[in-house]
């Protein structure tokens, strides 16, 4: 059974990192090599893509 | 199909990844709605779902997404009125004020030489904090008028007009080394940890590490308060005791509570525990009703 799918290589330090074959879009993935955040956005030819994970606003918080 | 319950977002961190799977675990379909989502959620295209979890990161998002549910006729979680205090420390310190929740002695402050006279109330040391904020950024410890001088210079030089005002003015209370999150589930707390921390500050984004404690009497009571204040809901409840005389106050109440890095020590299901929430609600929609 597939666990999980492939994905980019980091987009900061191109480190290769494994995506839960269960993503969803929206989900943010923490790549395992510098601890960048990205975030899942859609699969394109059983490849999820990602984008940087969006930088903390002003007004985020609990 | 409408979806039984819409699980609004920013993104999904992994704590709203558990409570995903937790929710679809008990069988109940679930809309996640990201930013560009929510035209389509906020419609009059389709049945107007029964109940809305609003776990939005930007504070003024997750009150206008909760308000425009509400006026769609969805339920959320967290009502929005509660989301909106809860974003506002000045707000809680009013509320609780007004309802007699034991809460520090807080004052609001619209100038600098406002928050000179209001110090004059707290005494010292006094803490200065944003009205709208979280993870502690902005919170300042004043331990006197030469702290004082240094805040005023520092956010002067960034903030010259006062844009930023107001502020909230608050007694600091001396704790033994930490302070208790409590996780409130519907009007129940599931869990309570102590965050702790040689800094004043003990939030776990500034590097706290967090220990399970006993629900006590005292903790339950406090909690029923603020719960009767704001509503019943999914909250975190930060509550301080006075090194010295062991009494006990509501510090604030977040409506977005974290929990997924915090259920991993301690080892308590929030997740589940609030999918069952959600679930009864979702049920109590569906069941009819006496005539």
């Amino acid at each position: 059974m597939t666990t999980s799918v492939s994905a980019p290589q980091c987009l900061v330090c191109d480190t290769a990192f494994e995506v839960s074959a269960d993503w969803e879009k929206g989900e943010i993935i923490e790549c395992t090599g510098c601890g960048q955040e990205h975030e899942v956005v859609e699969s394109v030819d059983a490849t999820v893509r990602v984008e940087l994970a969006p930088e903390v606003e002003e007004d985020w918080g609990e | 199909m409408t979806p039984d319950v819409v699980l609004s977002l920013t993104m999904l961190r992994p704590d709203e990844k558990l409570l995903l799977t937790a929710l679809r675990d008990r069988d109940l379909e679930v809309q996640v709605a990201l930013q560009g989502d929510l035209a389509d959620v906020v419609s009059l295209r389709s049945e107007a779902p029964p109940l809305a979890m609003i776990r939005n990161l930007s504070h003024r998002d997750a009150v206008d997404v909760a308000r425009r549910l509400e006026c769609l006729g969805v339920r959320t979680v967290n009502r929005s009125s509660a989301i909106e205090i809860c974003n506002d420390k000045g707000l809680q310190a009013l509320v609780f004020a007004r309802n007699g929740v034991p809460h520090p002695v807080s004052c609001h402050a619209y100038s600098y030489e406002q928050v000179r006279t209001a110090i004059d109330t707290v005494g010292w040391p006094a803490v200065v904090k944003p009205v709208s904020g979280s993870w502690g950024r902005g919170v300042t410890r004043l331990l006197d008028t030469n702290c004082l001088d240094a805040w005023v210079g520092g956010r002067e030089s960034a903030d010259a007009a006062g844009k930023l005002f107001p502020v909230l003015v608050q007694e600091y209370v001396e704790k033994p080394g930490h302070d208790l999150r409590v996780i409130v589930v519907g009007r129940t707390p599931v869990v309570a940890i102590q965050r702790i921390s040689d800094d004043w500050r003990t939030n776990t984004h500034l590097g706290a590490s967090v220990a399970r404690t006993e629900i006590t009497a005292e903790v339950e009571k406090l909690c029923a308060q603020a719960v009767d204040v704001l509503g019943e809901g999914f909250y975190g409840v930060d509550l301080l005791a006075d090194k010295e005389t062991g009494e006990m106050k509501v510090l604030e109440v977040n409506a977005n509570p974290e929990f997924a890095k915090s259920s991993a020590v301690h080892g308590v299901d929030i997740a589940g525990h609030l999918a069952d929430h959600l679930a009864d609600r979702v049920r109590e929609r569906s069941e009819p009703t006496a005539a």
